[in-house]
């Protein structure tokens, strides 16, 4: 029996050809698109206070959003930071409607059984008291935060999504960090 | 933990890492792809479904509205002054009349007519109306 050939690695097509190919009508493209970030897009707005409860609907309006509005989308920036700026957008008028500021159930987080308890346990209070000290940020700090510490983006591709400059987002994430670090003293 | 009893730049970020990461994981992609999609689906057919919706009668009514509506526009263009066209006055051919009847005439436009009356100083044939020419030659004729 002869050997089997190698199958050549398909690379998977970027952002951009999937976005054109939606665009152009195919269903399967705008699928793949939210496959490919939806979570990446759920922890950001988890972290920015969705709740977790929320999380499936407020996903789904940033991506319908977001397509919608598909055509203004100038490449500025990833496909994947201008989508994370729209759920901001999408959060903040849900905030809005609900009347109040709900945060994160972190209470969940620990459900995970790796490691020490103990450990678990401290990650967990951590992750609670950011979670709440984000909540007490203004809005563009919380966002520049959570972008360049939580996705681990770049201040030029933070300052494009959120149309500022590198250096004031580099402001904004110090003083968000500066404010965070009080509150979880 | 710093001796000030803040959290090092690095436990932040750790901590920021995280946050959100176990509801992330809980949320089941496939099945938001499909809302989105399905949800994308129906914004693309909804225009259609209105047209759908509407029927046939009320599209031609509104058809024939337009129509008449670019009728009238039309027509404004080309007659733009037919509003303007001051209307046919009778005449009184007052050569016809016997010097009796003119001084009747005369008579008459000294006094107030009966159903609109004009200033005897002011009045002259070219200055009546057609109804009070009309009741004047009535007058004559009765």
């Amino acid at each position: 029996m002869p050997p089997a050939e190698p199958v050549a690695a398909v690379p998977s097509p970027t952002d951009a050809a999937l976005i054109a190919a939606w665009q152009g009508g195919d269903e399967q493209a705008a699928a793949e698109l939210v496959r490919r970030h939806a979570r990446a897009l759920a922890r950001f707005l988890a972290g920015a206070g969705a709740p977790e409860a929320d999380l499936d609907d407020v996903v789904q309006e940033t991506f319908i959003r977001a397509f919608r509005a598909v055509a203004t989308f100038r490449g500025q920036c990833r496909f994947r930071t201008w989508l994370l700026t729209i759920g901001g957008n999408v959060l903040k008028d849900a905030h809005r409607r609900a009347k109040r500021s709900r945060v994160v159930p972190l209470g969940d987080d620990l459900r995970s059984t790796d490691g020490d308890p103990h450990e678990r346990a401290v990650a967990a209070e951590a992750e609670g008291r950011l979670g709440e000290g984000l909540q007490q940020l203004p809005r563009l700090q919380r966002e520049v935060f959570l972008l360049r510490a939580q996705q681990g983006l770049e201040y030029e591709e933070i300052a494009a999504a959120l149309g500022t400059t590198p250096g004031a987002a580099r402001v904004h994430y110090h003083h968000a960090v500066k404010r965070l670090k009080e509150h979880m003293k | 933990m710093k001796e000030d009893g803040t959290l090092p730049d690095a436990a932040l970020q750790d901590a920021a890492r995280r946050l959100g990461a176990g509801a992330a994981e809980r949320l089941d992609v496939e099945r938001t792809a499909q809302a989105v999609v399905a949800r994308l689906r129906e914004e693309r057919e909804a225009p259609r479904q209105v047209w759908a919706r509407i029927p046939a009668s009320w599209l031609r009514i509104a058809a024939a509205l337009v129509l008449i509506g670019g009728a009238s526009i039309v027509a404004r263009g080309i007659w733009p002054r037919a509003s303007g066209v001051a209307p046919q006055v009778e005449t009184v051919d007052l050569g016809e009349l016997s010097p009796a009847q003119l001084r009747e005439v005369l008579n008459s436009l000294d006094q107030p007519g009966p159903q609109e009356p004009v200033p005897a100083q002011d009045a002259g044939l070219e200055d009546l109306t057609p109804q009070q020419l009309r009741t004047l030659l009535a007058s004559l004729e009765g």
